[in-house]
């Protein structure tokens, strides 16, 4: 591992001004679980590193105007530990309950799962279910985005080198809507997502297997996590009464995906996942009376 | 059982406390002044030839303080428990991805690092032999001269072609397992060192110091007296450090730079370079007559030992001398090849080629009861074989056996008497199927005919009247250590506390052969009870004189000698001592070597066959399979196991608990991908070993009633056995629950899925 110049940032003003100074040669740390892997392996270009971990303000769970703002440096336990998370958006703490294993939960942070950007990352598929949206902010702008729009492609983004995340909001989850995140990995603990898929529903008023709303997203599927609108459409156009007839909606999924083979699996196999996690998912709520879980 | 006050009981660790508050020193923790660092140049290509070597840029670079090829190596440039054919350094060729070409020592890691970088080599790359049974034809591209068999063994008894005739059913089937790596917490790492008097010490962890230390010499050309072996404590092996790892080339830089030298390998280096499980391809055809005898078996076996010989040679041998399973049969063909290729390199490991053949048999037993309509266990039961019996390779079996034992005792586990219960499906999530499935295995105690196999041990008294055993086996988690403390405390009569052992160290433990075939606790337990009984000899000589009572009617008993007839007339072992130290300044030591009992039989050309001692388990599984994702999930499990008398409970069922675990991941999660000889899963986000998380929430350890006379307080061993039979209880409970049969492992999701599939095509 190369030597490295370690700065450290105790305020948002602070952290900016210095990535403004070092521009394209620095790199911000958070939790550090992705960032130290790839400097172990050598893989990162930048020689200054920015703790960003101590600043207090990026740190916190809070409600307002029906909205839930998750800090960045919020820690995935964080997130399973809180009730508003679990009130108002389960689907992204069913998706952070999924990632690593205690220890990575304890380190590993809600902005640094996004701004690593990889296709698997499993707060992402959660988050674009959850319409999340992104505050980025540089010493001298300040923009917002939705999740959708911030990645490019696997570990690439639109966040400028000067750029910081210091906000990632999305709407309370309203009483009416339900969903699921699931993931399939190898092993029941410290696993990659083969694949993963969440989705979010909204019953309708009117009738009881039939919803007016549906938003439905993958990861490791494609070069970013995606949206299947396919999918999405099929749902809301049509009462998912049977088990055939959501079996004929979650295989639209497989035209939502664009999957690799590598060593964890085969292209197939993903495309295959794609349609029975969903549809498994499905039929978990299907069983449940299109209730949220007991 | 005789009342004793500690075998038989749940003892904790002696080693506990200090492993869990950080006090042992691992050798990846040693560090010494002006100390080195190493690193090691691997192989560029699979299979190459060496055309030039050229180190100058290396030499060159400030703080390099050695660079060392094979002309460095003062005496014989090869290695390997069998056959040296593994160069410490390779010279002219290179046959897998991890061999060694140069090595550096250098101020600090990094310079080291970077000295690695500026090596340059010229190879010529050859043709990769990556196929085992194409390797053996005779215009396959050679990975040694003498060809691609390291070893051809046959074995056949009765009449096969006669069997197959009279069989009313035959079932064949071919069985692949996979390449499976030890994952032991420390990697291969260590500290050499140069002492003043001229000795090099190593501190290594390994399975067998003074083997090492013979080794070393003949690599280093210098007397083994002159090199001093460490080799506890150690962070786990299972096997793959019973060879030498990297202790040759620590040695090397340490008499080239007169410095201490350490080298720590990462877990990348660790994958490629070391020792696996052999992968095997093996032909089975089983015949059986419509009541459930078994009749005939013909078996094939090819095991891919990867670039080296090392112990692939006897690893092949315990395969084929299992292949049958603990069952009668007396018409058997059984052929095996262990084959060099260019995938990585294979040796020892736990089960040493026994899980790879309870695979095959255990899944033909399991076609058999379905094709036959018996019931699994009842088949097994049929056919076990018993004390008395010839074992399937012709010897006779004449110390204790618990094949029907374990089958018997499947009914007292709580997974068996529920299974009823616990299978059925949850009707709200109809693709969720469970299973249940159950496999037996059975593993040879120690070496086996024609290999030296003896257990040694030292016992000091000391001046606090406890005692320091010295063993030269190693402690590298089983427990041994906490076993040999309860053997010499029970045999001396004296408080475990006081019981100070000493383990895997050239200079202060007794030659104990190698920390493997299940025979720890057999061969070192019985050396220390052997110096016990010495050491009591002469304690009474003593006593006698202090309490003026003849020595043939004294008695040991807590921690003192007494009067048999008159208990109160005693003297305690701490004044003992101090009469010793006032009258000679010296205190006695005693030693004890015991010769491992063997076979009746010697088996031509098949050098350690047979075993004389067995241990036998009974595996059961209840899984669920996913048929969307193909995942399987292991709900619970047991062991049933005979390990004659139990010498500590606790410490059993953490062998059969992680022996259980280690199967499930042999028989699920653990794919090592090699492809024309190049690693792809050489780290743990892509070599998947299951977590606590995959573990089975229970797992039961259910233990007979069957003493082996002949070991220490008629204790055998278990390492082994546990392991082996969990993989094919495993893909058994899978077919049980979704009806596809498993003939490769591990059955990854995809696998499972895959297989549904197909058999939904077909239906
Ligand atoms: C053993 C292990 C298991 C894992 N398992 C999973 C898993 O199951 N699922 C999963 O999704 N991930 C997993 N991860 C990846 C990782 O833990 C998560 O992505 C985690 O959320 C990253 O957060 P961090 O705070 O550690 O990020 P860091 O490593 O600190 O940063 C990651 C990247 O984001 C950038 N960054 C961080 N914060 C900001 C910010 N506020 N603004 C702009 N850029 C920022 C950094 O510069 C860096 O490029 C695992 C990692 C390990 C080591």
């Amino acid at each position: 591992m190369k030597a490295l110049n370690y700065l450290r940032a105790d305020t948002i003003d602070n952290a900016l001004q210095y990535l403004d100074e070092f521009k394209q040669d620095i790199r911000i740390l958070a939790g550090g679980t992705d960032l130290v892997v790839r400097l172990k392996q050598d893989m990162i270009k930048e020689n200054n590193i920015l703790d960003i971990s101590r600043i207090k303000e990026l740190n916190g769970i809070f409600r307002k105007n029906g909205t839930i703002h998750v800090l960045p440096l919020t820690t995935h336990t964080d997130i399973l530990e809180s009730e508003v998370i679990e009130k108002y958006a389960f689907i992204l703490r069913e998706a952070c309950a999924t990632i690593g294993s205690p220890q990575i939960r304890n380190r590993g942070t809600l902005g640094g799962n996004i701004a690593n950007a990889s296709p698997a990352g499993d707060s992402i598929s959660a988050l674009f279910v959850q319409t999340a949206k992104l505050k980025l902010k540089s010493i001298n702008s300040e923009r917002v985005v939705s999740i959708e729009e911030f990645f490019t492609g696997p570990g690439k983004t639109i966040l400028e080198p000067n750029e910081l995340l210091v906000d990632i909001f999305m709407p309370e989850l309203e009483e009416n809507e339900i969903g699921f995140f699931k993931k399939l990995g190898q092993r029941n603990a410290l696993a990659i997502a083969v694949l993963n898929v969440a989705v979010k529903m909204r019953r309708s008023e009117t009738g009881t297997n039939t919803f007016d709303r549906a938003v439905v997203a993958f990861g490791a599927v494609a070069p970013t996590v995606v949206r299947g609108r396919r999918v999405e459409k099929a749902i809301v156009s049509s009462s998912l009464d049977s088990p055939e007839q959501i079996h004929y909606i979650a295989k639209l999924s497989f035209r939502e995906v664009s999957p690799i083979s590598d060593i964890r699996a085969s292209l197939k196999y993903r495309q295959d996942m794609s349609i029975n996690l969903l549809y498994e998912g499905l039929l978990g709520l299907s069983a449940n009376d299109w209730k949220r879980k007991a | 059982m005789k009342d004793f006050k500690y075998i038989g009981k749940s003892v904790p660790r002696i080693d506990a406390a200090d492993k869990a508050s950080g006090k042992i020193k691992y050798m990846s923790d040693l560090n010494f002044p002006g100390m080195l660092f190493g690193k090691i140049l691997r192989a560029k290509y699979p299979h190459a030839l060496i055309k030039k070597i050229d180190t100058s840029q290396a030499k060159a670079l400030p703080g390099v303080v050695a660079v060392v090829t094979w002309e460095d190596v003062p005496g014989l440039n090869g290695f390997g428990i069998v056959v040296p054919d593994q160069p410490v350094l390779c010279e002219d060729k290179v046959r897998y991805i991890g061999d060694a070409v140069v090595a550096v020592a250098a101020e600090t890691k990094e310079i080291a690092e970077e000295a690695i970088k500026l090596i340059t080599v010229e190879y010529e790359p050859l043709p990769i032999v990556d196929d085992p049974i194409k390797a053996t034809q005779p215009d396959s591209p050679k990975v040694h001269t003498d060809g691609n068999i390291h070893l051809h063994t046959k074995i056949s008894r009765g009449d096969v072609k006669k069997g197959f005739k009279e069989a009313d059913v035959i079932v064949e089937h071919t069985y692949y397992t996979g390449m499976q790596e030890h994952v032991f917490l420390e990697t291969e790492s260590g500290v050499s060192k140069l002492e003043e008097d001229g000795t090099l010490s190593v501190y290594a962890g390994s399975q067998y110091p003074q083997r090492d230390q013979m080794q070393l010499s003949r690599c280093l050309a210098l007397n083994p007296r002159k090199i001093h072996v460490v080799s506890y404590p150690v962070g786990g092996a299972f096997g793959g450090k019973d060879e030498l790892t990297i202790q040759p080339i620590l040695g090397l830089l340490a008499l080239k730079t007169k410095r201490p030298v350490k080298i720590v390998m990462s877990r990348e280096e660790s994958i490629i370079s070391y020792w696996k499980r052999h992968p095997m391809i093996m032909k089975y055809k089983t015949g059986v007559k419509k009541d459930g005898t078994l009749i005939a078996n013909e078996v094939k076996i090819y095991a891919d030992t990867g670039a080296y010989a090392s112990l692939g040679g006897p690893v092949l041998n315990l395969a084929i001398e299992h292949a049958c399973g603990p069952y009668k049969l007396s018409n058997v063909n059984i052929d095996g090849y262990c084959i060099y290729t260019n995938n990585g390199t294979s040796g020892a490991f736990r089960g040493f080629g026994v899980p790879q053949a309870t695979f095959a048999m255990e899944t033909q037993m399991d076609i058999i009861a379905e094709k036959l309509r018996i019931d699994p266990v009842e088949l097994r039961r049929k056919n076990a074989l018993r004390r008395g019996d010839i074992a399937p390779i012709g010897n006779r079996l004449t110390t204790s056996v618990g094949t029907v034992a374990v089958l018997d005792g499947i009914r007292k586990t709580k997974l068996w008497q529920n299974r009823e219960k616990y299978l059925v499906n949850d009707f709200k999530k109809p693709w969720i199927k469970k299973g249940f499935g159950i496999a037996l295995t059975y593993q040879g105690t120690g070496l086996g005919v024609g290999l030296p196999d003896y257990g040694g041990a030292i016992l000091k008294f000391c001046k606090n009247g406890g005692f320091e055993v010295g063993v030269g086996l190693v402690d590298y988690g089983q427990g041994i250590g906490t076993s040999y403390a309860q053997i010499a405390a029970e045999a001396m009569k004296c408080p475990i506390d006081k019981i100070n052992v000493l383990l895997g160290d050239t200079d202060t433990t007794a030659d104990s052969g190698p920390t493997s075939a299940s025979r720890g606790v057999y061969t070192g337990g019985k050396a220390i009870i052997i110096a016990a009984e010495r050491m009591i000899k002469i304690l009474k000589s003593k006593a006698s004189e202090i309490l003026g009572v003849s020595a043939d009617n004294l008695t040991a008993s807590d921690g003192c000698i007494c009067a048999s007839n008159e208990p109160e007339k005693k003297v305690f072992y701490e004044e003992i001592a101090s009469r010793f130290m006032n009258e000679t300044c010296h205190l006695p030591q005693t030693e004890g070597y015991f010769l491992m009992p063997v076979a009746d039989i010697k088996i031509k050309d098949a050098f350690g066959l047979p075993h004389n001692i067995f241990a036998f388990s009974a595996h059961l599984t209840l899984i669920e399979v996913n048929t969307l994702t193909g995942q399987t999930k292991v709900l619970k499990g047991a062991e049933v196991i005979d390990a004659g008398d139990v010498i500590n409970r606790q410490g059993l069922e953490g062998q059969s608990e992680g022996g259980f675990v280690m199967g499930m991941g042999y028989g699920l999660f653990e794919n090592m991908i090699v492809e024309k000889g190049i690693f792809k899963t050489t780290n743990f986000s892509t070599y998947i070993i299951p977590s606590i998380e995959d573990a089975p929430f229970e797992i039961e350890t259910v233990t007979i009633v069957n003493p082996e006379e002949t070991g220490p307080y008629r204790a055998k061993g278990v390492a082994e056995t546990v392991m082996g039979g969990t993989a094919p209880a495993i893909t058994n409970a899978i077919y049980n629950a979704v009806g596809v049969r498993i003939f490769k492992i591990p059955a990854t999701s995809e696998v499972v899925y895959t297989l549904l599939k197909e058999k939904e095509k077909t239906e």
